[in-house]
């Protein structure tokens, strides 16, 4: 008896510390995230550091001005959610409400398939494909542009949005959509005027996981974009090629000295990815909250 | 079995009935759920649907509205006629029938929108003008005996009301499309007794202007509101009759011993 709780709370135990160590490893990188970052204040402000305009991190007169890669973030996000939302929506009304049990059977693990292809293979696909698609349709100089991120990033957000409109539309309840035909509504009356207002906090949870998964993503937009890091001009601009901040990072980070300001600056670049995620994340687990108090 | 029936609804033909019914089969998939179903309904009455779980009548007021279609694999036989019109017949407008045909369900189902917006649901859908739906608003939620406990909280959600209050909702939002007939599905089996009764009151007092179709489990509902009862046994329809027959005369063994309790 003695031995047999000592096992238990043995296991107990390791079952804690292991759990513990996920959130110390959470707060050790916030740590050294915000520590360097914070080094590149000594020399640059903070307010010309958000507010900068140029990104010359090498140049004799260093300049660390994130907008250019924050609008070069922003921009290709932005093509990328016009560009899944409507499409994910759509794709996720037709499995769950319109297509065969069947036929939805088959199209799910496809989606799911979608989501497991690793970036630099989206990449290498959108770079031997649709770069060369972008420059003929629209007779650029190159075809490494923020639309073809946009579009990329698009297609790799859809399996995100898909999945979770898709749950949040086959859980509203059956007896509501038999509600409205029984009033004589049609089917896509019904789709379109209970189902979805019921699914509606569902969906935005989609929506905004799928920009924080837009938003993160790296190697994609590094092969695609043209990683050109100036201020792009809107709307025009989605036909240059941009720089994104993850982008900025990756290419970056392997020549700066350690310990330089641009080797803070980059920390900080990451900081306010950093922010920018955890801001999506908590609003879309906050949406997530009250749509399934609603269902209750 | 099925002579007899016949003959109980021969002996009680009515002039021009609302819903006639006639050999009505329905299968889902191998499964045969109606069997040879035919049945008369008057106009601007109640009709109860009474018969142990199982034995068909769900089923069986679903058909009157072709809710059935929605099955899968459920196939229907058979001819049921509103207004004199074969609703399984070619070239009928679902949607129009279901106009016709006003349904309310077991459990309430409100939509997850406010109280005016539930009522005005039907309307809008159907083309009704802006200016006429406040006005079909009230009056739904009147003839729903619910304008009293709702007329100051018009904007509130609708899932806000009692269980009660939410099925007299659902009831006032099938007015609101003025159909003809009402189908009820065991409308209070989730309901405590004082918002059963009032229901029931409802229900008498729609008669006026509505034929209604109810099923229920509970006989002393049936024998309170219904001007008819059937009692469906396996899915054949027992015994057809004025409710005050079906209780104090059976024709039936099996209709005696199930109102008097001995099964079910």
């Amino acid at each position: 008896m003695f031995n047999r709780n000592h096992k238990e709370k043995a296991i107990e135990s390791v079952l804690f510390s292991v759990s513990a160590l996920t959130v110390v490893i959470l707060l050790l990188i916030c740590l050294f995230l915000f520590r360097d970052s914070l080094l590149l204040f000594k020399d640059t402000s903070l307010l010309g550091f958000l507010t900068g305009k140029f990104w010359y991190p090498t140049s004799v007169n260093k300049q660390f001005g994130l907008l250019p890669l924050l609008f070069g973030s922003l921009l290709v996000t932005a093509g990328a959610i016009l560009f899944a939302v409507p499409l994910g929506i759509a794709c996720a009304i037709y499995i769950s409400e319109i297509a065969h049990p069947k036929v939805a059977d088959l199209m799910k693990p496809f989606v799911e398939i979608l989501a497991g292809i690793p970036s630099v293979v989206f990449g290498f696909f959108g770079l031997v494909v649709l770069v060369p698609i972008v420059q003929n349709s629209f007779n650029l100089p190159t075809g490494q542009t923020a639309l073809t991120g946009s579009i990329m990033l698009g297609i790799m957000a859809l399996p995100t949005i898909i999945t979770i409109s898709e749950d949040a539309i086959s859980s509203v309840p059956s007896t509501l959509k038999q509600g409205s035909l029984a009033l004589g509504a049609t089917r896509w009356q019904t789709i379109y005027k209970v189902v979805i207002p019921a699914a509606i906090s569902g969906i935005s949870a989609a929506v905004m996981l799928g920009i924080g998964r837009a938003i993160g993503e790296t190697m994609t937009l590094m092969m695609v974009t043209g990683n050109t890091a100036i201020i792009p001009s809107f709307p025009g601009g989605i036909l240059d090629p941009v720089r994104t901040m993850t982008a900025t990072i990756a290419l970056e980070m392997g020549e700066v000295p350690q310990g330089s300001d641009h080797f803070h600056a980059l920390f900080a670049v990451g900081s306010v990815l950093f922010i920018i995620t955890f801001l999506i994340n908590l609003i879309a687990d906050y949406i997530k909250k009250r749509y399934r108090f609603k269902v209750d | 079995m099925t002579e007899t029936v016949l003959n109980v609804a021969q002996s009680q033909k009515i002039a021009q009935p609302h819903i006639e019914v006639e050999h009505l089969n329905l299968w889902y998939g191998e499964k045969q759920a109606l069997m040879n179903i035919s049945m008369q309904i008057p106009k601007n009455s109640v009709t109860a649907l009474i018969g142990p779980s199982g034995c068909g009548k769900s089923t069986f007021i679903r058909c009157l509205n072709r809710m059935n279609d929605l099955i899968e694999n459920c196939r229907v036989e058979g001819k049921v006629s509103i207004e004199g019109k074969n609703i399984y017949g070619t070239g009928v407008d679902v949607v129009d029938l279901r106009k016709q045909v006003g349904m309310v369900f077991q459990k309430p189902n409100p939509f997850p929108m406010s109280i005016h917006d539930n009522i005005a649901y039907g309307p809008r859908i159907h083309g009704v003008s802006k200016k006429d739906i406040d006005g079909i608003v009230e009056a739904s939620l009147r003839s729903a005996a619910l304008w009293g406990e709702t007329s100051d909280r018009l904007k509130s959600p609708a899932l806000s009301l009692s269980g009660g209050q939410q099925q007299r909702l659902c009831i006032a939002r099938t007015l609101a499309v003025k159909p003809s007939i009402i189908l009820l599905d065991e409308p209070c089996s989730a309901l405590d007794p004082i918002s059963t009764s009032k229901i029931e009151e409802l229900i008498m007092d729609l008669k006026k202007d509505y034929t209604i179709v109810i099923v229920t489990h509970n006989m002393q509902q049936a024998a309170r509101v219904s001007d008819y009862t059937g009692f469906f046994l396996m899915g054949e329809l027992i015994e057809f009759g004025q409710t005050r027959q079906i209780f104090h005369n059976p024709r039936e063994r099996s209709t005696e011993d199930y109102i008097t309790g001995r099964f079910g």
